[in-house]
């Protein structure tokens, strides 16, 4: 093989030919791992207190020598970024890496299905499950999801087709209802119940829901609609397409993807709530099927109900029951990428229908 | 190969005045664009030869400030009386716009039969629509092996054709198109203009442009709109396109077509 010149030049970059950014690499974290073990610092401390700053003197260092005083600033720039973006990232993964360490505790099969019928504060792990709590989780978000996104993509149709001078306010309104505090989204259903004469149950939870859900699916869905480019719009039109079918044919599809984003924050702003739940449904410990009477129990409120007690078994228990919801949480957002995803395959179907 | 009707309209224009609020931008434009012939749209930007190009088949109302006073005539038929239907009237006079604009979503070949599925109506062979509509617009050697393609995977120009072919495939008696060659290099836009020349056997053709050379060689009739401040836009000389090139009868257009201003 004949010799071929590098396809990317800009990376050919020798360790060698860098030395004094290895050392300005290494150094400064071997000075701060050294001087913590020495004196015996905290090393999150020895991080902040020594590392930063050794490493901010050094950066600065090797960019002045290498590129003058813009490069301090290109420097200063890099390190900060990198730095924020790996403690950000280290808070997130220690969230996980908590929530799979304490949850796998209480992890087995029959904690998945069985229901929580006989289980005190105190039963051993071997009994007992979530089972209940997942359907119940399943249950009253899709009952959410099947009213807020439809309305909610609805909204966002309105805020983005309509020319009326309404659209305004709808926008207001929508955003101030997204920042409402779940618990009062609880509180209000909670007093209608009262006015209404209905019992707790898993239909006045996904009430309780609903108008947190709402104003996210319409708002992340109007954003999507509004970046699809007007002139496919009247390109179809164009076309002599009535405004339904434009919609439908085509403004949609191409905002398929972004529409999807707003389904699963919809999703992501409901599954984990518990005060709303607290207030309208009767978190119980056996299974029930029928949203619209009964107790009905979900991840959440289960977490919150057995992280409330000092058993160690309840504690476990709790923490199971984090690390199925978030595991849930994320199949539920794969499965959505997935069928979301921009497929190939629409022309093959009319292939196929012929 | 599907039958196309083979017949173009007569569109005429009258006394056409377009307000965008309380602005007026166009006043008292009477033009008349007999079948089977291509007119040409000239004048500096802002001169409002695109907005009256939409006025031709009803986009115009979609702006929301829109105002419109006079008449279009299709064959006769006043095509904004109120018993007309904008949809129908679109599905008569095809567009074709400035930037290509293909469905991104859609494959090359869902692209050409889109207008159908948007209009609701029914082909019995669209196989063979989609072959003769992408013939028509001289685009088919280059995208036979491909139909199933997304339709962004096409070059500018290839898109540009590719709308055109949509807009056939309507079989339409009138085509307006919009400067539809300014974004596209000279290769192509030689490609559209032939596809003009063809097209015109069959159809009435009203476009705009910017380059006095190409509405020479398309052109069977040339408009000359100018607007100036505070004065809405106008027609200020309507003829032949030979006419209008070589013996203009208004000194603005002498200046104009010979690259004095604008």
């Amino acid at each position: 093989m004949s010799k071929t010149i590098s396809r990317q030049p800009w990376a050919n970059q020798s360790v060698a030919g860098n030395l004094d950014i290895l050392i300005g690499s290494i150094l400064p974290a071997a000075i701060s791992v050294i001087l913590a073990i020495l004196t015996g610092m905290d090393f999150s401390l020895a991080l902040l207190l020594i590392f930063l700053p050794l490493q901010l003197i050094s950066v600065c260092t090797i960019a002045f020598k290498r590129q003058g005083a813009r490069g301090i600033k290109d420097g200063l720039l890099i390190l900060f970024v990198i730095f924020f973006s790996a403690t950000v990232l280290v808070l997130l993964v220690s969230v996980l890496v908590s929530v799979v360490m304490q949850g796998s505790a209480a992890m087995s099969p029959h904690f998945i299905y069985q229901n929580n019928k006989y289980v005190s504060t105190t039963t051993s792990l071997e009994y007992g499950g979530v089972g209940h709590a997942i359907l119940g989780t399943l249950i009253i978000v899709s009952m959410t999801t099947i009213a807020a996104v439809p309305l909610g993509i609805a909204m966002a149709v309105y805020l983005t087709q309509s020319n009326s001078k309404l659209t305004g306010v709808v926008r207001t309104v929508t955003q101030a209802l997204s920042g409402l505090p779940s618990v009062v989204a609880g509180l209000f259903i909670l007093s209608f119940m009262g006015f209404a004469n209905f019992e707790r149950s898993g239909f006045t939870g996904a009430l309780a829901l609903f108008p947190l859900m709402l104003p996210t699916v319409a708002r992340v869905a109007e954003e999507a609609l509004r970046l699809v480019p007007s002139d496919l719009r009247l390109a179809a039109l164009a076309l002599g397409a009535p405004n339904y079918r434009a919609f439908f044919q085509v403004i949609l599809p191409a905002a398929k993807s972004g529409i999807i984003t707003a389904l699963l924050l919809g999703l992501a702003r409901v599954v984990g709530e518990t005060a709303p739940l607290i207030l309208t449904i009767n978190a119980n410990n056996s299974t029930n099927l029928n949203p619209f009477s009964g107790g009905i129990a979900t991840l959440p409120t289960f977490v919150y109900g057995f992280l409330g007690s000092l058993y160690d078994t309840s504690q476990a228990r709790a923490w199971g029951a984090a690390l199925v919801l978030l595991t849930l949480v994320g199949l539920l957002f794969g499965m959505a990428r997935i069928l979301g995803r921009a497929k190939k395959t629409s022309a093959s179907k009319i292939k196929k229908a012929k | 190969m599907t039958k196309f009707q083979e017949t173009a309209s007569s569109l005429s224009a009258e006394n056409i005045s377009v307000w965008f609020g309380e602005r007026q931008v166009l006043q008292d434009v009477s033009l008349t664009f007999p079948a089977n012939k291509v007119t040409a749209l000239i004048g500096p930007s802002g001169c409002g030869k695109s907005t009256f190009l939409r006025t031709l088949n009803r986009m115009h109302e979609l702006i929301p400030s829109a105002g419109l006073a006079g008449s279009v005539l299709l064959d006769g038929q006043d095509i904004y009386d109120p018993k007309m239907n904008a949809v129908d009237v679109r599905i008569k006079i095809g567009m074709v716009f400035q930037k290509p604009n293909p469905f991104p979503t859609m494959s090359i070949r869902e692209n050409v039969i889109s207008g159908l599925k948007l209009s609701g109506r029914k082909n019995a062979n669209p196989d063979e629509l989609v072959e003769t509509s992408l013939r028509r617009a001289s685009i088919w050697n280059e995208v036979k092996d491909r139909l199933n393609d997304q339709a962004l995977s096409l070059s500018g120009g290839q898109q540009q054709r590719l709308c055109i072919a949509r807009s056939l495939a309507m079989d339409p008696r009138v085509l307006l198109m919009d400067e539809p060659c300014s974004a596209l290099d000279p290769g192509s836009t030689r490609r559209i203009e032939e596809t003009i020349q063809e097209l015109s056997e069959s159809m009435t053709i009203v476009i705009v442009t910017h380059n006095m050379q190409q509405a020479q060689r398309v052109s069977d009739q040339t408009a000359f709109f100018l607007a100036d401040d505070n004065v809405p836009g106008g027609v200020v000389e309507f003829g032949e396109t030979e006419q209008v090139f070589n013996q203009p009868i208004d000194s603005r257009t002498n200046d104009y077509v010979n690259g004095h201003f604008g």
